[in-house]
């Protein structure tokens, strides 16, 4: 049991984080139980929200352009009931240990393991990253905006989003972006969708595509990749921390990662109907570089309106991912290095935290401004790429959510246990299946 | 800006950040984990390199 430190070694960072447990503490008392939801929902909605960024939305517009609904709107449904399971492990890790996800790999399985992890976060965030500011410029680009223009005001938005200095007020502004996530809703009802086939598709899995290849593995991939990824895992379980997340706030904590699921799974079905016409059309998407050529295509289809939505719901996923994933790569890098990481420092207790956020958008903005840079073949890998990353990072996520002696009785249930040792092994199994059409190509057809 | 050192009081003791910067015990791993770690390791580094053919065959189809 750890004795309260006196109030002579309280920081900026545990004044700011007790003001706002002190009105949690309050609604709680006067059992207020929606403004208590109202001020413990961010982490969740965030990370789900932030996952529905550009190359995602970019894959699920390719699906739904490729394959139309039929079996994919219940996949992206089952995608985000993995995403869940995965990230309500990682509020009970937060709330039960007040630490982050690199902090407790590193401390309780030693550096060797932890670097090994950290490679995993870092190799797949840069590449995110880069995909984050293709998107803002891709969007950009749709309003006639030129490249530089858009990378650097995306660069400007992260820096200005890091100088609010306070993570309540970080969290808010954020969250009023990633409404601008369901910009794909309208989006896909100007396309005039087909009800009855989404509810025929829901129920029954179908119709499949007539081909099950190479293609349509890659684009399986890269939806689980849309949806679950290493980042997540290391954004909310800090973000639960900085927040101040405790045990009694779980229920909460659960609605929050749930409302943020179902905000995430519409939006992305959403851009798959929206997409799906131009499956009807015939339309060929297979050498469409990025989100806008979604928009342009999408333009008879769904009007003036409707692509303009779709490119600004583009824009708004690659801004929202590069605030969210940046900072992951902040928590990491400090947790690693036990020095400051909250959103609450100051810039002067921060200079790693606050610098690794703006360093990585620095570069990846870098990297989408080198002319000829393959940004389409980028895109589409991204996502492959994290589903590769994923299952040690599981392995991790659930080791520690079995270590009954930080965990204490928030230890994984066997329910727990079966459900995550199902994602594992179903990740991987689609992972070596890629990588078996990749070696073998004329093994299953394009 | 002013603080209240009041709020403190709404802080559980492990929440102080001068509390979580006091490192965890390590914990030992079983052989059978240990094993799959280092299974999945080496998933990851054959997979990986196999994304990177398939990107770069990729470029090349441009």
């Amino acid at each position: 049991m750890l004795d309260r430190p006196d109030a002579s070694f309280a920081t900026r960072e545990d004044y700011l984080r007790a003001r706002e447990r002190t009105r949690v503490l309050l609604a709680r008392g006067k059992r207020r139980w929606l403004r208590l939801v109202l001020l413990l929902v961010g982490p969740g909605v965030l990370v789900m929200l932030g996952e529905n960024d550009g190359p995602s939305m970019v894959s699920y517009a390719t699906t739904g352009a490729t394959y139309g609904i039929g079996f994919f709107a219940p996949f992206i449904i089952l995608t985000f009931m993995m995403a869940f399971v995965v990230q309500e492990m990682t509020v009970r890790l937060g709330a039960a240990t007040h630490r982050g996800h690199a902090e407790l790999i590193f401390q309780r399985y030693g550096p060797f393991w932890g670097y090994f992890a950290m490679a995993d976060l870092a190799f797949g965030n840069v590449l995110t990253l880069v995909t984050e500011f293709i998107a803002i410029q891709a969007g950009g680009l749709y309003f006639g905006v030129a490249p530089w223009i858009s990378v650097s005001a995306g660069i400007a938005v992260v820096i200005a989003s890091l100088s609010l200095r306070r993570y309540v007020t970080w969290e808010r502004a954020l969250m009023v972006l990633a409404l601008g996530n369901l910009l794909f809703v309208p989006a896909a009802l100007l396309s005039h969708p087909d009800g009855a086939a989404l509810v025929h598709a829901l129920a029954t899995w179908g119709p499949l595509p007539e081909t099950l290849g190479a293609g349509f593995v890659t684009l399986i991939l890269a939806n689980v990749g849309a949806t679950v990824t290493p980042w997540m895992l290391f954004f909310q379980q800090s973000a639960v921390v900085d927040k101040g997340l405790t045990r009694a706030d779980l229920t909460q904590g659960r609605i929050d990662t749930a409302v943020g699921a179902v905000l995430a799974a519409i939006a992305a079905i959403a851009t798959l109907v929206a997409a799906s016409s131009l499956y009807a059309a015939h339309v060929d998407v297979s050498q469409f570089a990025d989100g806008a050529n979604f928009a342009t295509a999408l333009r008879p289809y769904i009007g003036e309106t409707g692509a303009t939505l779709f490119a600004l719901g583009i824009i708004e996923s690659g801004l929202l991912a590069a605030m969210t994933i940046s900072t992951s790569s902040s928590y990491a890098l400090s947790e690693v290095f036990n020095v400051g990481h909250s959103l609450n420092l100051d810039f002067s207790n921060g200079k790693l935290f606050f610098g690794a956020a703006i360093g990585t958008s620095v570069a990846a903005g870098g990297i989408v401004l080198i002319p000829g840079a393959p940004l389409l073949a980028m895109t589409l890998a991204v996502n492959v790429i994290a589903t590769l990353l994923m299952a040690p990072a599981l392995v991790f996520l659930l080791l520690l959510a079995n270590d009954r002696e930080i965990m204490g009785d928030l230890v994984n249930g066997r329910l727990a246990n079966l459900a995550g040792g199902a994602i594992v092994i179903g990740i991987s199994a689609i992972g070596a299946l890629y990588g078996v059409i990749t070696v073998f190509p004329g093994l299953i057809g394009k | 800006m002013r603080y209240d050192p009041a709020d403190l009081a709404a802080l559980e003791p492990a929440q102080f950040a001068s509390a979580t910067r006091r490192a965890l015990p390590r914990r030992k791993l079983s052989r059978g984990v240990t094993l799959l770690l280092y299974g999945l390791r080496l998933y990851v580094l054959i997979a990986v390199p196999l994304v990177v053919y398939a990107f770069v065959h990729a470029l090349g189809g441009l």
